[in-house]
């Protein structure tokens, strides 16, 4: 079995594709491409993948990864040209490497995500309102859902966030908490921020990191990284 | 509640653009299925083809992407360069309140053009309870509702599907029908029609029309007239001299050779049957007696095993699929069904190509066949009726040892869920027949206990829907039961079923039977109770989250049409019928002689077995007996 890593885009209109509308796609242009994807034992074999951070229905993805893990060698290069040329447009490989078989896969080790929001307006508090956010200590909200409604604790999972001029524009840069050990949704933090009901504000995720002691590690380093 | 009819303003409709789209797609609850950009979806240039043909299916784009008539359609369509077929589906509720709030018209798939914007668009008729949502498409999209209203640049409306066997409920709202089979006389439309369109202006609507109503397979609702005397229906009156009598249905006489697409639009949602469809024959001759389907597509047509693996081969290729879907009325019944099983495994078992066989006998053969290609999951029989005398009524000749057989086959083999199709409110039914129902459940049930320490996980489910009397079948002289008395068995089996262990029990709304049941059988006075019902917000009615039977109740009401006497219709075996123009090519004497044998009890032979038993279909290879002529 060999074990590769895949940074890829999700743009345009499939943000509107779920986590799981993805994962049928990916693994139907692997068919389509007569990529030699590994099965898992049992009564109902599944094709070996697993995407680093599912990503919500209406968000683009710049620099999203997924672990896939074929029966025979492929060269990382013929492999991402015959993923793409079975892509739609909107859904596009950037870079494929190899793993050593033994690594974890991403998803138990990715920690936080990069999310980034154009500002078509900053409200004058809005620079005040984000340094008291990261002052605090704690910030409990209410959570609800169709079952529950439960207090989180959010403070502990916004690391950092940031207004910047990129090429003129305001832009919001959110580095949040993701993965098996909790985390908060950039939608939660723009409505900290009073920004939720700018239907203007548009928010896509940048990237995903590796929390290793208490420093980002951008995934085995394979997609280049502008933030911070 | 109540949706105005009016709200749409025909002019400065808006068009929806690739930045609007998204700004639709933000507000509602299945974005993805509004994109249409799948692989394998088709763009063309609207400037370069001549015809521009919606194909709609009246429900949600999860269900419709389901359906095979479409897909075979849209392909077939679109290998001609000159015509271009695009994909509709109903709107949700969230994504019409959207549409209508901002004035933005119902739009295609591909290249999300308004609906008024077409020069046909063709609806697909699958079951009675979508025809308002028709209406709602119709008027999203911008174009009047009745066929005498509309113009110049507006679409011709079409329908197909088994609905178009009695079109006459629909006939005010649609421009023509297309009768049987769409593969070959789809293409000779759209020829006409860029003919027509070529030559004229456009506002000759009647000149097309008349033009194609010498077509076989074509009716045009607006050529005829219905005769009432005294209120009760006696005839139909041809209006136009050069429109057939009576319309035949067409068929592909040689399926092997007929179109079939080599690739299908692969969808990103999950939608209902997700996965490549082969089919592989038409038509039925099991001549189960309640079943519209195995009377309409007859004869059967077969496709050979090596046509059916290249096929498999390509759709498989194009489209990804993980699954592969071996489809007909009844699957285990293909000449060469192990054959072809083989062949397939041996083709795609190394790649994960799961297959499936849907539509299965209750006998152990089939469901040896089944645990050829899956012997994991659950298994899904259909006896129909609980007793042997029932079964024989409806014809469906499966006994009851066969059926035990069967489940004791799956359990033993490791299967955990056995579901059970019955109907209840078939012809001649007692409550000795509920009982024997109950009893073969208990029978079935009590095999969990052969099935070890798995016998815990061991489900049965009885799902029971209610006998709907259909046109063209041995029982559309039948009358519905009375929907108390549907209610009442439905509680009788109830309170019977709901004692046994490891038995769970579904039913299907009593009430949407009873409408299906109007509309089955119905005539074109029912068009403006459609009209009156969705009007009155109905839609999407076969959903039972929007299904609201009152409203129904106030819109028959309203246009003082009295049900029941749709549902309990009961007409002389020779009184004329308001589908009897409709000529499927079986002959009326045959499905007298089947209904008659059907209620003595009498069971008729699969003329695939034993010869031909004389339906009176001319193109029949098995043909042997001339109409008329007895068994």
């Amino acid at each position: 079995m060999y074990h590769y890593r895949l940074c890829f885009s999700k743009e345009g209109d499939l943000k509107f594709l779920s986590h799981l509308d993805l994962m049928r796609t990916f693994i139907r242009a692997l068919r389509r491409a007569g990529v030699p994807v590994a099965y898992s034992k049992g009564f109902n074999p599944q094709p070996k993948l697993s995407f680093a951070a599912p990503l919500g229905v209406g968000l683009e993805g710049k620099n999203e990864y997924l672990d896939l893990y074929l029966s025979e060698h492929r060269e990382e290069n013929k492999l991402m040209e015959s993923f793409n040329e079975q892509f739609p447009p909107g859904l596009k490989i950037k870079k494929i490497s190899t793993v050593e078989l033994n690594q974890h896969p991403l998803a138990s080790v990715i920690g936080a995500a990069l999310y980034v929001a154009n500002l078509p307006a900053v409200p004058p508090d809005l620079p005040q309102t984000l340094a008291g956010i990261l002052h605090m200590d704690t910030l409990v909200k209410v959570r609800q859902d169709k079952k529950n409604v439960k207090k989180v604790d959010l403070r502990p999972f916004i690391y950092d966030l940031k207004i910047k001029d990129v090429d003129g524009k305001d832009t919001l840069f959110m580095l949040l908490a993701t993965g098996s050990k909790g985390g908060v949704r950039p939608q939660e933090v723009l409505e900290l921020l009073h920004l939720e009901r700018d239907t203007e504000i548009k928010v896509y995720r940048q990237d995903l990191f590796i929390l290793e002691g208490g420093t980002l590690k951008n995934p085995e380093g394979i997609c280049s990284v502008y933030y911070l | 509640m109540g949706y105005n009819k009016s709200n749409l303003p025909k002019k400065g409709l808006r068009l929806v653009t690739e930045i609007d789209i998204s700004r639709l797609l933000e507000r509602v609850r299945k974005p993805a299925s509004y994109l249409g950009r799948e692989i394998n979806a088709v763009f063309k240039k609207l400037g370069d083809v001549k015809v521009h043909l919606g194909l709609a299916f009246p429900d949600l784009y999860e269900v419709g992407m389901s359906h095979l008539g479409l897909k075979i359609l849209y392909a077939l369509v679109n290998k001609e360069p000159d015509f271009y077929a695009e994909r509709i589906f109903a709107p949700a509720r969230d994504m019409e309140d959207i549409l209508r709030k901002e004035k933005i018209p119902l739009f295609s798939l591909e290249s999300r053009t308004p609906l008024k914007n077409f020069d046909l668009i063709g609806f697909t008729l699958q079951y009675e309870l979508s025809y308002t949502t028709i209406l709602n498409m119709l008027d999203l999209g911008g174009i009047p509702l009745h066929s005498d209203q509309r113009k110049g640049g507006d679409p011709f409306v079409i329908g197909g599907g088994p609905g178009a066997l009695n079109p006459e409920p629909l006939a005010p709202f649609f421009d023509f029908f297309v009768i049987g089979d769409g593969e070959e006389i789809l293409p000779e439309i759209l020829k006409v029609f860029a003919h027509w369109k070529d030559g004229h202006d456009r506002r000759g609507r009647a000149a097309f029309l008349k033009k194609i109503a010498r077509i076989p397979g074509i009716y045009v609702p607006s050529f005829y007239e219905p005769l009432y005397f005294q209120g009760k229906f006696y005839g139909m009156k041809v209006l136009e001299k050069d429109a057939p009598s009576v319309i035949e249905r067409r068929t592909v006489p040689d399926l092997e050779n007929a179109f079939y697409p080599e690739s299908f639009v692969v969808p990103y949602v999950d939608v209902v049957h997700d996965r490549a469809v082969l089919e592989l024959f038409r038509g039925c001759s099991k001549g189960c007696r309640f079943c519209q389907a195995g009377y309409i597509y007859r004869p059967v047509r077969e496709r050979t095993v090596s046509r059916l693996k290249e096929l498999a081969g390509s759709i498989i290729n194009s489209t990804g699929f993980e699954e592969l879907s071996l489809s007909s009325l009844s699957s285990s019944d293909y000449s060469c069904i192990e054959g072809l099983l083989e062949e397939l495994e041996q083709k795609f078992g190394k790649d994960y190509v799961r297959l499936s066989l849907p539509s299965l006998r209750a006998d152990a053969y089939a469901l040896r066949l089944a645990d050829q290609v899956n012997r994991s999951g659950g298994v899904t029989f259909a006896p129909e009726a609980g007793s042997q005398r029932l079964r024989n009524v409806i014809n469906k000749k499966i006994a009851e040892e066969e059926i035990l057989e069967a489940a004791h086959l799956a359990v033993s083999s490791g299967r955990s869920h056995i579901k059970l199709y019955f109907m209840i409110g078939l012809p001649t039914e007692t409550e000795e027949d509920l009982s024997e129902l109950t009893r073969l459940v208990q029978k079935i049930a009590n095999l969990r206990q052969t099935a070890g320490n798995r016998k815990h996980a061991f489900k049965v489910t009885v799902s029971v829907s209610t006998f709907v009397p259909k046109a063209h079948t041995p029982f559309q002289w039948e009358p519905q039961l009375e929907l108390p008395e549907v209610r009442r068995r439905q509680e009788f089996l109830r309170q019977h079923l709901r004692k046994l262990r490891g038995v769970d029990f579904t039913w299907h709304e009593a009430e949407m039977s009873f409408l299906e049941a109007v509309f089955a059988r119905g005539d074109r006075l029912l068009a403006s109770v459609l009209e009156r019902a969705y009007a009155m917000g109905s839609r999407l009615d076969a959903w039972s989250e929007s299904f609201n039977f009152p409203l129904w109740e106030k819109a028959f009401a309203g246009e003082e049409i009295e049900p029941q006497n749709y549902a309990r219709y009961k007409p002389a075996l020779d009184d004329y019928l308001p589908w009897d123009h409709i000529d499927t090519g079986l002959s009326r004497e045959f499905l007298k002689r089947e209904y008659q044998r059907a209620l003595k009890g009498d069971i008729t032979y699969d003329c695939r077995e034993r010869g031909c038993v004389g339906c009176g279909l001319e193109n029949c290879s098995l043909r042997q007996v001339e109409k008329g002529v007895p068994l």
